[in-house]
């Protein structure tokens, strides 16, 4: 059993009070931080760690902060944690047991970047992790922790715990800032990127709530420690959410290089397949990235590897599905996640994801036409690279993907005027729910 | 009607933020508290302690699902039906709840008790099927703990009639990690 | 934009057309320079771009991920563009593809049909046909958000064109977007109307038929009209306007952008108020009164009869017992002539119009004439912005924008105002004073300037003698402003002393209230004082109210100013004196209603004579009405609030049995003896910008489509 970094104590009792996670060395980066280093030298040291974002795009986190504006205005630091990636359930569990490991990392990073405001945004379902978070932090302002002259390093912090309330593009950066700005969730035009004019018009760091917990530990450590887990390109541990047709689902801490394999049939991880049934296709890192087959089962979980392979790493959402699984009905059901969730702003994100959805319905329901499938790649091309914001490809990636890996399963669909997955007709269901309320009586 | 103490906490709020209109989201939260759904009032109210127009809060309140556009149920009851959930079979469990309260996903019961919805991923996949009662979790949720969930919240709103849409429960999740 | 510097332009080219381009230009403007046309839907050269619609694509070289939005991507030195590819091509094709997967395609009954931009594009870049086979999405068509605008969901494309005029121009936020995704649409809140004195311009805006006009729907169609570019004549601004014209009736107004005026918007009450001229209320025929009764009669009779009377009366009580009363919405050439007529041919010296109380033709610590210093444009680099006593999106709409975009550079605004005003919630402070407060308002920041924080007050001794005597009633005011409004107006007095430019403006008829008759001496002192004027991003004067009042001025229909404010030899009675006098026999009253400023006629008056369009009350006393034409039948200049001075040019036929008022003064003076043979107003603009220094040797060519200010002449040949 590895090392394990950001959930080395997470099941420990009372680890979400400050008293617990003081027992098992909170904050003492903290200390070390603002007593021992200049903000600059945070900024190399996690540089050298070779710390990539976890909230997606895998963008070095040290270089990050290094692009911050050199300016007269307020700095800001936004902690990404809408985590709503189908797939993806790490930064919900670090919060719910381990919120002071994030505040720390926030006041850490805060420091480093100069920021005097930070702001965490959580993801309004996750009602639980909200209390925490913001729990942690009043704690931390009665330690002084946060607050005026921290720890009498003349250093001073306000964090204020921000909760959506819905929108899974709130998870993309700009659109987090125009929702903590008191706004509809539209992504901005970039360039300007954050680094140089984000939130309130100011310099701006956003990094993702796990990446934010790493940052206490690489402090404590050294960069060199860190830097010894994972590969050449891809450094360090990170949490895997392993769910789908796994005997034991579950968020697994593993080095960047671990095989697919590893996760998902090795004892300490998922165990194997459910009902030890033949593997038949992983998404590696949430919904949003490209299908791949079983034979690539082998593949390192690297962000380098996972690319080679056809994929990415993303939010290291790791779903499973075997033998019995209808890709089509799963496509669907992911499609119809971007479609619901599509923000609106751009033409072929609202009205592509729109189409497509209608069109899997009707193949899933053996109402396909022989076409169908063409006009779901040439769908997929219209939006993918023309929409305003990555939301537009992610939805694209599992049908393009699947349709080249199981494209006969699309068409037997279309052949036989049923899925073959279903052994008696379902019944189409009405929109989902969660939109019927919403869209009021208007 | 909304209260003075809560238009009081919407206008602290305001000036919480470096820029009022950051407050926006959380007043929306405090005037569902009271009024259960974004009423006229809460609109207005919202609207009066931002300094917005009605309809820039009426854009804003409806571009995030989790304000509701009408009265929900003493329960609301969410199942998640994203992908992870879906390979766990969250469907079958969706259309046991159906079937149990007598209402298809996006109605209330009659009596105003249940709201039943479909939610997006909640992360909550390790933890398959899984519902939320109220925003708290419900996870690894099978058929029989189905039954055994409304039995228990029948019970509940026999015992206390009208109660607030967010119990302070502190169920700490059981997501497992090694 | 910055402006032109040749030395500093990018050079890029298109299609291998190279063209050069100011930096920061966006691509889509630099195409359309050299008159390449790349479709937009989202975007509005008056709005920052959004990049939503995914319309205007093209290919630029070296570029990640093509294609790129052309309105989001500003050119730089050497850049090649391509709009024409393979990729740009399919690209445009899908967006058209997805747009029309909902649309309902209803263009035969849509008012849109013909001039929608989503119908061209298609023709233009759109596919041959759609692959969609589904059912369409389905909204019960259309709704009112307004009683003036429909909302056809339908239609909807979504640019978001409409919503963001309403929160970045007209920065009311009542159009708004509700919901997200495929289900987002355009709205209100619930049972809450979109009543904003802009909205029309979210009509013209919307690129499809999703938004129409009540007052439009159904009327026409878009190629049956006749468009004549003319200028809105509801009040002082003077914004550009397109006269959509259908057989002899107007249709709508559209705006036609003059950056120097309207910057390309109209208010709803210039776009819809026309209905006076299609009006069967208009009067087709002169009318003489027998035994008590108006009778009609031949045009010949009317003025035979008018000329015969004004000759006995004028033999019997002399000239003087006949006055003037001349309008604020006739032409310049108008408005010359009836001086010309009354001073020059009946040889009365008592002629004025409606307007504001100002002391003498000229501002006697400058010389200039009573007119805002500032022009409109120059509003937008101001530093601080005071509004006394004026209510501009009441009375001057399109000023109300022009603010708003000042408000967004950076301005600070405040109000000094007895009610509450649309700008309030804008203003950096708000100063509410007691009713008919302004003028006493105006000596408090007076005096506060004058105290001490000028550093040479010697100069203005004379100011401050006269000042000294309203001293008691100064600190009077003290107590019935009460603290707060004092003390707001002490460091209102001490910004405008220490302001990089501000911009002083009042009401012209404020200035009518009791205890305001010093309060735009007061205001153009404080203005000088601070040095305030002739500075860019300053200046001070009063907003007037209608298309001509300025014109009117210039134009000498004053009682103690010839043309071009010169001294009147002998100074005749004011509008009120003349309205009062016992002295006042005969009242020639052209294009204006004094019954509605005023109780009474002069008591021994024996004939009124009203040339107008309609029965007004003052017409319904007279003894002879000669029907005359509205703006829309005639041309001729009229000049606006900062001195533009701009063509109207006849849109309709003029109504038969109607004629323009400088036909009607022309056959009248020469009834009279005259041997004037004007044949155009043209040729009467001829003799103004002969005698009449502010409009110098102007000539109607010169009026081109955008007008031209010539506030600066006068002091030019001086
Ligand atoms: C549609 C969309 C949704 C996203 N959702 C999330 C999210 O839920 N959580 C997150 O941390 N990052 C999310 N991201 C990535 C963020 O935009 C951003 O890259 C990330 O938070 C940066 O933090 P990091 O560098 O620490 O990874 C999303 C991106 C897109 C395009
Ligand atoms: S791709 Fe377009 S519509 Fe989709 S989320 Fe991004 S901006 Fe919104
Ligand atoms: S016009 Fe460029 S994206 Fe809409």
């Amino acid at each position: 059993m590895p090392e394990l970094i950001i959930t080395k104590d997470i099941d420990a009792p009372g680890l979400d009070t400050i008293e617990g996670y003081r027992q098992h060395g909170g904050y003492e980066a903290l200390g070390k931080a603002l007593k021992e280093y200049q903000p600059d030298d945070l900024v190399e040291m996690v540089k050298k760690s070779g710390l990539r974002g976890r909230g997606g795009a895998g963008f070095p986190t040290g270089m990050k902060w290094s692009f911050l504006a050199k300016n007269d205005k307020l700095r800001y630091l936004c902690c990404n944690a809408d985590e709503s990636e189908p797939g993806t359930f790490k930064d919900r569990m670090i919060m719910e047991k381990n919120p002071h490991q994030l505040v720390e990392g926030v006041i850490i990073t805060s420091y480093a970047c100069r920021v005097s405001t930070a702001f965490i945004y959580v993801r309004g379902e996750l009602a639980l992790a909200g209390r925490q978070v913001e729990r942690a932090i009043q704690e931390a302002y009665a330690a002084g922790y946060i607050g005026k002259n921290i720890l009498g390093s003349g250093f001073s912090l306000d964090v204020v715990m921000h909760r959506g309330a819905g929108a899974y593009i709130c998870g993309e950066e700009s659109a987090l800032m125009e929702s903590l700005e008191g706004r509809r969730g539209y992504p901005r035009l970039k360039p300007p990127f954050p680094a140089a004019i984000g939130l309130y018009g100011g310099p701006t760091v956003i990094n993702n709530c796990e990446t934010l917990s790493t940052i206490p530990a690489i402090v404590k450590n050294g960069a060199d420690w860190y830097a010894t887990f994972g590969t050449e390109k891809s450094k360090g541990t990170r949490i895997f959410c392993v769910s789908g047709h796994v005997k034991k689902p579950g968020n697994y801490e593993a080095p960047l290089g671990t095989p697919i394999r590893t996760l998902i049939y090795d004892e300490q991880y998922g165990g194997g397949i459910l009902d030890d049934k033949e593997l038949k296709a992983i998404i590696p890192g949430g919904s949003s990235t490209p299908i791949l087959g079983a034979d690539k089962v082998d593949t390192p979980l690297d962000f380098e590897a996972i690319a080679a392979a056809g994929s990415m790493l993303g939010s290291g959402g790791i779903i499973v599905m075997h033998e019995d699984t209808c890709i089509i009905d799963a496509v669907l059901r992911m499609t119809e996640f971007y479609r619901d969730e599509s923000c609106g702003k751009c033409t072929p994100c609202r009205e592509g994801t729109y189409w497509l959805t209608e069109i899997l319905h009707r193949i899933e329901h053996g109402h396909g036409k022989q076409k169908d499938v063409d006009l779901l790649l040439d769908i997929c091309d219209n939006i993918s690279g023309k929409s305003f914001c990555p939301l537009g490809d992610a939805a694209t990636s599992s049908i393009i993907s699947s349709v080249k890996l199981f494209r006969d399963e699309y068409e037997a669909h279309v052949r036989e005027g049923r899925c073959p997955f279903k052994h008696r007709a379902e019944p189409d269901y009405p929109e989902a729910g969660v939109q019927s309320l919403q869209a009021g009586a208007r | 009607m909304i209260s003075e103490q809560a238009k009081q906490r919407m206008r602290d709020l305001a000036s919480r933020y470096p820029v009022a209109r950051s407050a926006v989201m959380p007043a929306l939260y405090i005037a569902q508290q009271e009024e259960g759904y974004i009423t006229h009032d809460a609109l207005q109210a919202v609207a009066e302690a931002i300094g917005l127009t009605v309809d820039d809060v009426e854009s804003i309140a409806t571009f995030y699902t989790m304000y509701y556009q009408q009265p929900p149920g003493k329960k609301v009851i969410k199942v998640c039906t994203s992908i992870s959930c879906y390979l766990r079979n969250c469907d079958a469990l969706v259309q046991h709840l159906e079937k149990r309260l007598g209402i298809s996903r996006g109605e209330t019961t009659a009596d105003g008790n249940y709201t039943l919805m479909t939610a997006e991923c909640l992360a909550s996949c390790g933890t398959a099927p899984v519902l939320q009662i109220n925003d708290e979790f419900v996870e690894h949720v099978t058929l029989e703990m189905a039954d055994a969930l409304v039995d228990e919240w029948d019970r509940e709103l026999k015992g206390l009639g009208t109660q607030s849409i967010a119990p302070d429960t502190q169920r700490v999740s059981s997501t497992r990690a090694q | 934009m910055p402006e032109e510097n040749k030395d500093e332009l990018v050079h890029l080219t298109i299609d291998d057309i190279p063209v050069a381009v100011p930096p920061g230009t966006l691509v889509w403007a630099a195409a359309r320079q050299i008159g390449i046309e790349i479709p937009i839907y989202c975007y509005h050269p008056k709005m920052p771009p959004l990049g939503a619609c995914r319309m205007c694509f093209v290919e630029i070289e070296k570029m990640p991920k093509p294609p790129q939005t052309a309105c989001t991507t500003p050119v730089s030195e050497g850049m090649i563009v391509h709009t024409k590819t393979e990729k740009v091509q399919k690209a445009r094709r899908g967006t058209l593809e997805f747009l029309l997967i909902n649309h309902p395609l209803d263009c035969p009954i849509c008012d849109k049909g013909g001039e929608c931009d989503l119908q061209d594009f298609t023709l233009r870049h759109g596919p041959g046909g759609t692959r969609f086979d589904l059912y369409k999405r389905h909204y019960p068509k259309p709704v009112p958000v307004s009683d003036r605008v429909m909302l056809d969901r339908e239609r909807c494309i979504l640019c978001q064109r409409c919503t963001r005029f309403s929160s970045e121009i007209s920065m009311d936020n009542g159009l708004v977007m509700i919901s997200r995704g495929y289900k987002m649409e355009v709205g209100t809140a619930p049972d809450h109307a979109f009543d904003s004195i802009f909205s029309g311009n979210t009509v013209e805006m919307c690129p499809v038929g999703a938004l129409t006009a009540s007052a439009y729907r159904f009327k026409a169609r878009p190629w049956e009209l006749k468009r004549t570019p003319s200028v809105c004549n509801n009040c002082s601004v003077g914004c550009n306007a397109r006269i959509d014209v259908r057989v002899d009736k107007i249709m709508r107004l559209m705006s036609r952008t003059n950056d120097a005026i309207d910057d390309g918007w109209l208010c709803d009450r210039g776009r819809w108020g026309f209905e006076f001229v299609n009006s069967p209320q208009r009067l087709r025929t002169p009318l003489i009164r027998q035994n008590g009764r108006l009778q009609p009669a031949t045009w010949d009779e009317a003025i035979y009869m008018l000329a015969s009377r004004l000759r006995i009366i004028a033999d019997k009580h002399g000239p003087e017992a006949i006055g003037g009363i001349g309008s604020t919405r006739t032409t310049n050439e108008e408005a010359y002539l009836f001086q010309k007529l009354l001073r020059g041919v009946i040889g009365t010296p008592h002629i004025d119009h409606h307007h504001g109380s100002f002391p003498g033709p000229r501002d006697a610590l400058t010389g200039r004439p009573w007119m805002m210093t500032n022009s409109i444009a120059d509003i937008e680099k101001a530093a601080h912005i005071v509004l006394i006593a004026s209510d501009p999106y009441e009375r001057q709409p399109i000023l109300n924008l022009r603010i708003k975009k000042a408000i967004k550079a950076g301005a600070h605004i405040y109000i000094v105002n007895e009610g509450a005003t649309e700008l309030d919630r804008f203003a950096a402070s708000k100063i509410t004073i007691p009713q008919h407060g302004a003028g006493m308002a105006a000596k408090m920041l007076l005096k506060h300037v004058l105290s001490g924080t000028i550093d040479n007050p010697r100069q203005y001794e004379d100011i401050r003698a006269s000042l000294e005597q309203d001293n008691d009633a100064i600190s009077a005011a003290g107590q019935t402003f009460g603290l707060e409004a004092t003390t707001q107006l002490q460091h209102l007095a001490e910004t405008i002393a220490t302001s990089k430019g501000a911009i002083l403006l009042y009401d012209e008829m404020a200035t009518l209230a009791p205890g305001c008759s010093d309060l735009a001496a007061d205001v153009q002192a404080l203005a000088v004082i601070t040095g305030n004027i002739n500075r860019p991003g300053s200046g001070v004067g009063p907003l007037v109210e209608d298309a001509n009042s300025l014109g009117a001025r210039d134009m000498g229909v004053l009682p103690d100013a010839l043309p071009g404010y010169r001294p009147a030899p002998e100074k005749g009675m004011a509008y009120n004196e003349m309205l009062s006098s016992q002295g006042i026999h005969a009242l020639y009253v052209m294009g204006a209603n004094p019954l509605r400023h005023v109780s009474g006629l002069p008591p021994n008056l024996e004939l009124l004579v009203v040339q107008d369009i309609v029965l007004t009350e003052t017409a319904q006393q007279a003894d002879i009405i000669l029907p005359a034409v509205t703006f829309a039948e005639k041309d001729g200049s009229m000049t606006n609030i900062d001195h533009h001075v701009q063509k109207i040019v006849h849109a309709l036929r003029p109504l038969p049995g109607a004629k323009a008022d400088w036909e009607i003064l022309t056959m009248l003076a020469n009834q009279l003896g005259q041997k004037w043979n004007y044949s155009s107003p043209q040729e009467v603009l001829l003799e103004i910008a002969a005698t009449n220094p502010f409009y110098a040797g102007l000539t109607w060519e010169d009026l081109g489509a955008q007008g031209v200010r010539t506030q600066g002449l006068e002091v030019a040949r001086a």
